[in-house]
């Protein structure tokens, strides 16, 4: 069941057999959602964290005309709130993009693996400084990359971080995202989402249609976008 | 909801909107159309010019056009003299 998690943590950490026994014991429920629910609300009072098995979630803020920016994308395998163990409420939503499955894991539960088991603490701790480097790079993004090279910059990292857990290669993904949820990731419009779609394709980069990006040339997707994967630090740490 | 297309003619061609989205009504996808025209130009404008010639088509999924903007009507441009 949580498969994906597991494979995820492998790529840069020794996971023993008795630590991958208790982190499969944490998981309380399973729930399923369906695309376009806000499954945990700003402010409420937090008692687990979400797992996400399948599908992608958003954590998203919005302002009061509507207006919404999502600031980083769930795939399966992430956790889309550890942080809330330690904050117990969100400062930001979280959003199914499309049909989810979550894990649920009390906050208790953490307390335990982390208290029980040190290397278990650092490498959660590790997972939520992953997620802060993955927000820098959104906000250098948002703040200073053109709309080709910001949008070349979230379908490389999305290609690295599906990779991962296998649901991605060189050629492309399934990313059931609309032109408007695409748009509320890299603070554009839809109209504008469009437009530099039509440049991708034209230069023979990528292509996005029907829930899938076609990778058709990922060096070059690659330039474009200035991409480095070092922020993600696929690199396996020592015990 | 009702859907819609917007899609975009400029002097670099047309940027045909597939996918469409569901709004309230023809205003809600005006004023998509304007926001997403202002930010086109925008960008361009910071390269250091922009391409005025050029309008949207707001259309049905089945190809009817139910409103032209030039974005001429989008922007006002102000090329008069600096004052002394």
């Amino acid at each position: 069941m949580i498969e994906r998690h597991l494979t995820r943590l492998r790529i840069r950490h020794d996971i023993s057999e008795e630590e991958e026994r208790v982190i499969r014991a944490s998981v309380s429920e399973v729930r399923e959602y369906p695309a376009g629910q806000t499954i945990i609300r700003a402010g409420e009072t937090l008692r687990y964290s979400t797992l996400l098995l399948d599908g992608l979630i958003c954590r998203y803020k919005d302002l009061k005309d509507g207006q919404r920016q999502i600031a980083e994308l769930h795939v399966p395998g992430d956790f889309a709130d550890l942080h809330s163990y330690t904050l117990k409420r969100l400062d930001h939503n979280i959003l199914t993009l499309t049909h989810c499955r979550v894990a649920l894991v009390p906050h208790d539960r953490i307390k335990q693996v982390t208290t029980e088991h040190p290397h278990l603490a650092e490498v959660y701790w590790f997972s939520t400084n992953l997620d802060a480097a993955i927000h820098r790079e959104w906000v250098l993004s948002l703040g200073r990359r053109s709309a080709i090279s910001r949008m070349a910059a979230l379908f490389c990292e999305l290609q690295v971080r599906l990779g991962l857990v296998g649901l991605a290669d060189d050629k492309g993904f399934a990313f059931g995202l609309t032109q408007n949820e695409l748009a509320e990731c890299l603070g554009l419009t839809s109209v504008h989402v469009n437009r530099t779609l039509k440049q991708l394709r034209e230069q023979r980069l990528v292509t996005f249609r029907n829930g899938r990006v076609e990778i058709h040339d990922l060096a070059g997707l690659r330039e474009v976008a200035e991409f480095d994967p070092a922020y993600l630090y696929l690199d396996r740490r020592p015990r | 909801m009702p859907r819609f297309h917007i899609h975009v003619h400029n002097s670099i061609g047309t940027t045909r909107d597939e996918e469409g989205q569901e709004l309230r009504g023809l205003e809600e996808a005006e004023q998509r159309a304007v926001e997403g025209v202002r930010s086109i130009l925008s960008e361009e404008l910071l390269r250091g010019s922009f391409d005025l010639p050029g309008h949207v088509d707001i259309a049905t999924p089945e190809g009817e056009i139910l409103r032209t903007i030039r974005f001429r009507e989008m922007v006002r441009c102000h090329l008069g003299e600096e004052e002394e």
